[in-house]
């Protein structure tokens, strides 16, 4: 508008003032042309430049009819030159100054969009919208490489055909100047976004205005840009995640070490009660013994509480003795021969049934037997634990089932009691070491590590060992050992 | 979004792929053959100049068709034969006598009823009424100027427009003149180059097409300052048309430029 009233008043000015072909006033036709190739480019500098050419050429015409090829018909016939010229030469030289300056806002913008640390896909989307709207597309789409697949904005989805997928696999940009989809021409130039070389996504500009060759290098060099700020993105959200996973672990860590610690510190009270309890037996039936008369079997029977109460601290001991090799993380000390499990099962069953008179304590095997590649003494310390278990956490009166049977080339053997059971929350952990279920913390004393025992001896016999409840009522500790080949 | 989400075949079709060269070496020899009778006493005069009219705004319609209805990724579907047989038509209407310039009418029917396969004319979606307005004052514009500057400098007057004279020649550039050059250098031409080139390349191509086009019309007075005044108009038409074009994807605001310039031109009488 500006361009247009300008050349109205020079029109106006030389008609009035000078209406020659050769007056000095001419060279102001120079002024609307400028000003509009620098308010509105190529265009408006054609525009202006063509309307000072009609507007001044009939002052020239004019002149060359009347007088032919003097000299100022040839100063104005120049000046008609320089008018066609000056406008979309000003109008170029602008637009290429202004495209200039949007490429660095984008660069700056995109930086920005890049620079806080939030997601990929969240960045990703970010740049889009600032680079739509920097660079003027109709559409922009970003894809970004990575391992678990490519991230992509600006579409649903990656089609292995595209242009963006044939850049990302050639790193080549390309330039198709119309995508023959729609009425009018669409421009389609998809740049590789790089990083030391290396390929790691794509940027795709859809224009239905052309892209010139000197905008399609400046995007390839955006894209270059692009590639290492999403890449240093791309670092930092890895570097953040390890963080992130690095806390957590830490904070697992620290609250299983916080638990050991305290279980630890329960162990030792108990321990000192569970030592004392069969060391005050020990103690006290001696004393009787030393200091009292008794009869033979008196004699006997306070003995054979000694024995019971011996042997309860000799396997407190040995606990004691395998958690600490294990956890130095030193095997358990074996004597592995091959032997016929079935006597020793019966023999542990029998030491029970003769002691604990309180629960009916029923033995099952079914038919023979494979030989297994066992020590005798830990097989026997397995069953006798189980057994004991099974014993304590049921009331008397009910019936703790021993199934011994073969089991594709293995022995299976179920301890299996009628009391309330182990809660399923506390299924997974009673193999614990320190571990003890509340829920049977409260019934008896322990020391949490008998079961931990048993596991490490069954599967230092390449065994296994599960628990499970019973039916509807009870626990059944089920342990595998195989058989020898 | 397509470079993402769509396969991408290249095109693979050369700036010449549908020309319909059976019909333009028809229409070629229908010309000359008639032109040939005409020199010979055969035929009249008035018959051989229809006859070469009609073919070069057949051949011109017809390509633009025959371009226009295949594109890349669209079947060719609309045989171009149809619209040379109005343009010679027309032609022919207007040799027998002045009523009969009402036949060139005929080409721009043809054109209408099949809009909605000639796409790349922009026919089935008319552009803007803005659009249209900046045609009718280009064509304006520069006919005002045309008139202003030929009175001054080349002994042309404007006179008053005599109907019965001036209707021939408006329906030989609506229906023929006009509209065969937006079809051709604007919605074929210029769509081709540009679905290839910068817009500025595309445009000079066009630009310089339809210069050519006028300079080597028999009709054009044959002195030289007619010959540079019509190249200079008729360039600046053209650029103004090829914006309009990209602007509006459709040759209607250029087409209406074109009839508004030509309807100003026919008002001047040379007498010198």
């Amino acid at each position: 508008m500006i361009a247009a009233l300008l050349l109205v008043a020079v029109t106006v000015l030389v008609a009035v003032v000078d209406p020659r072909p050769a007056t000095p006033w001419r060279h102001l036709y120079l002024l609307p042309a400028v000003v509009a190739g620098v308010r509105s480019g190529v265009g408006g500098g054609v525009l202006a430049g063509l309307g000072a050419v009609l507007l001044f050429g009939p002052l020239v015409l004019r002149e060359i009819e009347r007088a032919g090829a003097t000299r100022a018909v040839v100063d104005g016939v120049v000046t008609i030159a320089m008018l066609v010229v000056a406008g979309p030469l000003t109008g170029a030289l602008a637009v290429h100054a202004r495209c200039q300056r949007r490429r660095y806002e984008a660069l700056l913008a995109a930086q920005r969009a890049v620079a806080d640390g939030a997601p990929l896909p969240v960045v990703l989307g970010r740049l889009r919208a600032v680079l739509e709207y920097r660079l003027g597309g109709d559409a922009l789409g970003l894809v970004l490489v990575e391992p678990d697949g490519p991230i992509v904005c600006g579409a649903e989805r990656l089609d292995p055909a595209s242009l963006a997928a044939r850049v990302v696999a050639s790193g080549e940009a390309v330039f198709v100047p119309d995508a023959g989809l729609d009425s009018r021409p669409r421009r389609v130039l998809v740049v590789p976004l790089t990083t030391g070389g290396v390929t790691i996504g794509a940027m795709a500009l859809e224009r239905r205005a052309d892209i010139g060759r000197d905008e399609r290098e400046a995007l390839a060099g955006l894209g270059a840009a692009l590639g290492l700020a999403l890449d240093n993105a791309r670092l930092a959200a890895r570097q953040r995640r390890f963080g992130d996973e690095l806390e957590r672990k830490v904070g697992e860590a620290t609250a299983r070490l916080a638990e050991m610690d305290r279980l630890k510190s329960e162990l030792v009270a108990l321990a000192s009660h569970e030592l004392r309890t069969p060391l005050t037996a020990i103690q006290g039936f001696s004393e009787l013994l030393a200091t009292r008369p008794f009869a033979p079997c008196e004699v006997r029977r306070v003995a054979d509480i000694m024995r019971a109460e011996t042997e309860r601290l000799g396997r407190i001991v040995a606990d004691f003795l395998d958690i600490a090799r294990l956890e130095r993380g030193l095997p358990l000390a074996l004597r592995c021969a091959p032997l016929d499990p079935a006597p020793v099962i019966a023999g542990a069953v029998d030491v029970f049934r003769r002691t604990r008179t309180t629960h009916r304590l029923e033995l099952h095997v079914d038919g023979t037997l494979p030989r297994i590649d066992a020590d005798a003494d830990a097989l026997d310390r397995v069953l006798k634990n189980l057994i004991s278990n099974a014993l304590k956490y049921s009331p008397p009166g009910t019936c703790v089932r021993v199934r011994a049977r073969p089991e594709r080339g293995a022995v299976a053997v179920d301890v299996e009691d009628e009391g309330p059971g182990v809660p399923a929350d506390d299924l997974p952990r009673i193999f614990e070491p320190y571990y003890r279920s509340p829920a049977t913390a409260r019934l008896d004393r322990g020391t949490g590590l008998g079961l931990a025992v048993v596991k490490s001896l069954v599967e230092a016999h390449g065994g296994s060992i599960r628990a499970e409840r019973a039916g509807g009522r009870g626990t059944r500790m089920t342990f595998v050992i195989p058989a020898v080949s | 979004m397509y470079a993402l989400a769509h396969p991408h075949a290249a095109p693979g079709t050369r700036f010449l792929d549908g020309t319909p060269v059976v019909l333009l070496v028809v229409l070629a020899l229908a010309a000359m053959g008639t032109w040939t009778a005409a020199t010979a006493g055969l035929v009249p005069d008035a018959l051989a100049r229809a006859a070469g009219g009609g073919a070069a705004q057949g051949a011109l319609l017809a390509t633009a068709v025959a371009w226009t209805a295949t594109r890349p990724g669209r079947s060719a579907g609309l045989p171009p034969v149809g619209i040379a047989v109005a343009a010679l038509g027309g032609a022919a209407g207007a040799a027998v006598a002045p009523v009969g310039a009402a036949a060139y009418l005929w080409a721009p029917l043809w054109l209408w009823r099949r809009r909605a396969q000639l796409e790349g004319l922009g026919l089935a979606k008319l552009p803007g009424a803005g659009l249209v307005a900046a045609g009718a004052a280009l064509g304006g514009l520069l006919g005002l100027h045309l008139t202003i500057t030929a009175s001054l400098t080349l002994g042309y007057r404007v006179g008053p427009p005599a109907p019965l004279a001036l209707a021939p020649w408006l329906a030989y550039d609506v229906g023929a003149n006009v509209l065969a050059a937006e079809c051709f250098f604007r919605g074929a031409l210029l769509d081709r180059g540009h679905r290839r080139w910068p817009f500025g390349a595309a445009a000079a191509l066009s630009t310089g097409a339809c210069v050519a086009r006028y300079l080597l019309d028999p009709l054009l007075p044959g002195t030289l300052e007619v010959a540079a005044g019509a190249a200079f108009y008729i360039a600046l038409l053209s650029v103004g048309n090829c914006w309009l074009y990209r602007q509006s994807g459709s040759v209607v605001p250029g087409f209406v430029a074109g009839v508004v310039f030509f309807v100003v031109y026919r008002l001047l009488h040379h007498v010198r």
